[in-house]
C-alpha cells in the first residue's frame, strides 16, 4: 500500500511540474502535422500537372491553417506555436503562387512540397516525443 | 540585381564554413536555388519566395530545438523527483 501511495505521489508531482512550463503530448496536434506531413510527400509527386497542383496547394495550405488555429491558444506551446506560423507561411506563399501568378514552374513546385515534407518532419519528431 | 552582385553573393556564401551543419545546409541550399534561377528553371519571383523559405525553416528548426531542450529539462526534472522522492 505504501510503495502504491509512493508512486502515485511521484506520478502527480511530475505532471505538475510538466503542467508548469510544457504543454503535453496532444494526439490532435500529432495528427494534424503527421497528415500535413503524409499529403507534401504525395503532392510532390503531381508537380508536373499544374490543374492538379493548384489543387493540392489550396488543400495543403487550408491544413497548415488549421494547425495554426489548432495551437495557438494552447498554454505553454510557444515553440510549436512559433514553427507553425513560419510552415503556414511556406505552404500559403505555394498557393499564392498558383492562384495570384498562374505559371508556377514544376521545379519551384517540388521544392516547396519537400520544403513543407522536411520541416512537418522536424516538427512530428519533436511534438511526438512530449511527456504523456 | 547585377552579375558582379550576385557573383558577389555568391562567392561570401562560399566562404561560410560553420561548426553548425544546418547553417552549411543553408548555405548550400541558396547556392543551389541561385544557379537554378541563373539557369532559367525557377523565376526570380520564385527564387526570392524559396530564399525567405530558408529563413523560415532556420525558425522552425529553433523553436523545435528550444523545445527538445524543454522536454530534455522535463525528463530530468521527473528523474530527479523520483530519486529525491525514494531517498525521502
Amino acid at each position: 500500500m505504501k510503495k502504491i501511495i509512493l508512486l502515485i505521489s511521484i506520478a502527480l508531482s511530475g505532471c505538475a511540474v510538466v503542467d508548469s512550463y510544457l504543454m503535453k503530448y496532444d494526439p490532435g496536434e500529432y495528427t494534424i502535422i503527421t497528415e500535413i506531413r503524409a499529403d507534401a510527400q504525395n503532392y510532390k509527386e503531381s508537380c508536373s500537372n499544374e490543374l492538379m497542383s493548384t489543387t493540392n496547394s489550396v488543400a495543403l495550405a487550408n491544413k497548415t491553417k488549421l494547425f495554426v488555429l489548432f495551437s495557438e491558444h494552447q498554454p505553454h506551446n510557444e515553440p510549436v506555436i512559433k514553427a507553425s506560423i513560419e510552415l503556414d507561411k511556406i505552404a500559403q506563399g505555394l498557393k499564392t503562387q498558383y492562384t495570384n501568378e498562374g505559371k508556377v514552374s514544376p521545379m519551384f513546385c517540388k521544392i516547396k512540397f519537400e520544403s513543407i515534407e522536411h520541416s512537418a518532419e522536424a516538427m512530428q519528431k519533436i511534438i511526438g516525443a512530449k511527456p504523456r | 540585381m547585377s552579375a558582379e552582385q550576385i557573383q558577389y553573393n555568391q562567392s561570401l556564401l562560399a566562404s561560410i564554413s560553420s561548426q553548425n551543419p544546418d547553417v552549411n545546409a543553408a548555405a548550400a541550399q541558396v547556392h543551389q536555388y541561385t544557379e537554378m534561377c541563373k539557369a532559367g528553371q525557377i523565376s526570380p519571383a520564385e527564387y526570392a519566395q524559396l530564399l525567405r523559405d530558408i529563413q523560415s525553416q532556420i525558425n522552425i528548426q529553433a523553436a523545435m530545438a528550444e523545445l527538445d531542450a524543454m522536454e530534455t529539462l522535463n525528463t530530468a526534472i521527473n528523474g530527479l523527483i523520483t530519486i529525491a522522492s525514494l531517498i525521502a
